[in-house]
């Protein structure tokens, strides 16, 4: 049996912004893009969200549900620094660690003897540490898959833990609203609920061949989930398999000349980017992606040894004749082999 | 525009050409196809701007001069449909295309004529005569190992080159390259003569070259290439490009030499192949004396072990290969006996009939 961890700072960027600012106390504060060009909302603080506002949501039509929101803009390398620290408090307790994002990651602490082997007690030590070293609180779930301590962190959200201890995983679930599970958005709930499906334990009743059916392969995921079933492991992998920039444009654009100026600018930062991490060399594939103003997402991606601008401008173009309608946000990127994979087989190349 | 004809005598060049249509439809009307009736002649003519097809049918009984385009996908459908035992009546009214057979009544869409796009008329420096079947084999032989959708857009396609009186082509896609040559009648050109011909040129002219026995022309310049073969005429754009200098790369003076019956080892490796890595299809060859074993293994962690008498008496090797790039090979080689000429573990494999050299096969290994 698993003991896994999930710690999920609380709205992280927001509560470092509030703790280093004291004009920011006790008042609605979100960090995102400026209303006046099409910014979003990438974290708001629970004053904030009790007006509606939420993570990925317009900075305008936020400022609208909450008038008196302040926005502040995001300072990245404030929050890795952070970031770095609650890392570095994980480590003390375990190795295997896979984060998910600057805020929140897995553990898995079942080989660990700290805290005479309590789970819940290494998570109310690591929130006790995190608060310490930063004055920022976290919440933490604790149970026997990812899917569950996921689900947990968020029980007692801020400054909460949630123990679903062995044993207890089904009496967790049946009052669970399946909307709750990973991967079942609004259209699924719906669904669902046309099926008479609020919670878990009514999902539980389906048969799984009923579920495959309507569903195809999501069907055994959701049987596999409302049972508590999630074999994943947390994995260890920090090499990074690719690097991208994108940007969100004040207004929409739609001539090629302004296309290849927003190209310009976003390649001088890639560039700058692939310095800081791990050059150009070892890339093995350019990508660019157009998002339409109807929101629709284009991509294209080239096999490229090293940063081969020219490609990268002919992918844009592809993607701009074939899909000329006019887009709000353009991004590149570069991917990096899967050494992994690597290793398995690798086939030589002619000579030419 | 009015016509007449008999469905055995439309569906098989309608089908043929309808194969150049455009299949991404960046153009509407590119995916259609051109009719044309002229002097008791009816021309049928498609295109994606890279390549055109063209055929031109004599007509009998009546029939209306005129040109129009219509949708090539509806137009072969329908005719295909048709039960065959009455003549299709076609007939351009008020800017829709009546298909009327039997009791069966279609009306089409259009596009004028005007809007079709025709390959702009060019003069040609070389011109030859060549078998159909020779040239089909020569592409059949090679048109394996063609790119796809490489960023080295030269590897899209097909080289045909030129000198004296030999016709060689050769496709790689830098993993494997296949080279296949033959002799011409005459001699034809002076000097080196290299086109890149593109990849779904080679594949309908493929398909033309296996409609019929006769010889056809060929017509070459620096831009197209043209085949003419009864009454079909299929020119295609040829690819900008330098393709890679081949000959550097075909191995010489092999180390150790292979000889084994074609259909048996041929037959081995199908054989590994259902236990080898979906993805990569790495299988190990171990060559001994007289001996050749054949491993596969997958990530399930199933394996297979073939075990084969061939003939070899260099020094043992060990040496990993894409079992697809063999067998590809393997199936065009069509001489009882092929041959393998190796080095060593990181240099490509030479395979070819051991009776003649008309055709070489070369594999890059893989590391496994």
């Amino acid at each position: 049996m698993k003991k896994i961890i999930h710690v999920d700072m609380d709205c992280f960027y927001a509560a470092i912004e509030q703790r280093d600012d004291i004009h920011l106390a006790n008042t609605a504060v979100a960090v995102g893009g400026s209303p006046d060009n099409r910014g979003v909302i990438a974290t708001a603080n629970y004053e904030a969200r009790k007006f509606g506002v939420h993570s990925a949501m317009p900075s305008g039509y936020a400022r609208q549900l909450c008038p008196h929101l302040i926005i502040v803009k995001p300072d990245l390398s404030k929050y890795r620094a952070e970031s770095k620290k609650i890392r570095q408090i994980f480590h003390k307790y375990t190795n295997l660690i896979e984060p998910l994002s600057l805020d929140e990651a897995y553990l898995d602490t079942s080989d660990s003897e700290l805290c005479h082997g309590s789970a819940t007690w290494i998570a109310q030590a690591i929130c006790n540490d995190i608060f310490e070293a930063t004055q920022l609180t976290a919440s933490a779930g604790v149970s026997t898959s990812k899917f569950l301590a996921k689900v947990a962190s968020d029980w007692n959200k801020p400054n909460g833990i949630k123990v679903v201890g062995p044993g207890e995983e089904i009496k967790f679930l049946d009052k669970l609203p399946v909307k709750k599970l990973h991967g079942v958005g609004k259209v699924m709930t719906a669904k669902l609920e046309s099926m008479d499906i609020i919670t878990c334990k009514e999902l539980r009743a389906v048969e799984l061949s009923v579920l495959v059916q309507r569903f195809g392969k999501y069907g055994k995921y959701l049987y596999d989930l409302c049972r508590g079933i999630d074999n994943r492991q947390v994995t260890v992998d920090s090499t990074r398999k690719s690097v991208s920039v994108e940007t969100t444009f004040e207004q929409d654009i739609s001539e090629w000349q302004d296309c290849e100026s927003e190209f310009m600018k976003l390649l001088s930062s890639l560039s700058r980017r692939l310095e800081q991490s791990k050059g150009t060399d070892k890339i093995r594939k350019v990508y660019v992606k157009v998002k339409q103003a109807n929101f629709v997402l284009h991509t294209a991606e080239s096999i490229s040894i090293g940063l081969d601008i020219k490609l990268l401008i002919a992918l844009l173009k592809r993607l701009r004749e074939q899909y000329p309608e006019p887009i709000r946000l353009m991004g590149i990127g570069v991917k990096f082999p899967d050494l992994k994979r690597q290793k398995t087989a690798q086939q030589i190349n002619i000579p030419f | 525009m009015k016509f007449s004809i008999e469905q055995s005598v439309l569906v098989p060049p309608l089908q043929l050409v309808s194969g150049a249509v455009e299949k991404r439809q960046t153009l509407p009307v590119l995916a259609n196809l051109l009719l044309k009736v002229e002097s008791g002649i009816l021309s049928i003519t498609a295109t994606d701007l890279e390549i055109e097809m063209s055929v031109n049918i004599a007509l009998d009984g009546e029939y209306l001069e005129g040109d129009i385009t219509v949708p090539a996908r509806k137009l072969v459908d329908i005719c295909r449909s048709l039960s065959g035992d009455k003549p299709i009546n076609v007939n351009l009214e008020d800017g829709r295309l009546k298909v009327q057979s039997g009791r069966n009544r279609f009306s089409l869409t259009t596009i004028s004529a005007q809007e079709f796009p025709n390959i702009e008329d060019t003069l040609f420096t070389t011109k030859f005569d060549i078998a159909s079947q020779s040239l089909k084999d020569l592409i059949d032989r090679t048109q394996f190992a063609m790119a796809q959708q490489d960023v080295r857009y030269y590897l899209n396609g097909m080289l045909f080159e030129l000198e004296g009186d030999k016709l060689l082509t050769v496709a790689t896609d830098g993993h494997r390259l296949a080279l296949s040559k033959i002799e011409l009648k005459e001699v034809v050109a002076e000097e080196l003569v290299q086109a890149i011909v593109p990849r779904k040129g080679v594949m309908e002219a493929a398909k033309l070259l296996s409609s019929s026995e006769q010889d056809c022309k060929i017509e070459l310049n620096s831009n197209h290439i043209r085949i003419s073969l009864g009454e079909y005429v299929f020119t295609s754009k040829l690819v900008d490009g330098r393709f890679p200098d081949y000959d550097k790369v075909l191995p010489k003076n092999a180390e150790r030499i292979l000889i084994s019956n074609r259909d048996k080892i041929k037959d081995a490796f199908s054989r590994a192949s259902i236990l080898c890595n979906e993805k990569f299809r790495g299988v190990r060859l171990l060559l001994g004396n007289d001996k050749l074993t054949i491993h596969a293994n997958n990530p399930e962690q199933e394996e297979a072990e073939i075990e084969l008498d061939i003939s070899y008496s260099d020094k043992d090797m060990e040496i990993g290969f894409n079992v697809n790039y063999l067998v590809d090979a393997l199936n065009v080689i069509k001489t009882d006996e092929v041959k393998f000429n190796l080095g060593d573990a990181n240099s490509s494999v030479l395979i070819e009939s051991s009776e003649n050299s008309d055709s070489l096969y070369v594999v890059m290994p893989m590391r496994l």
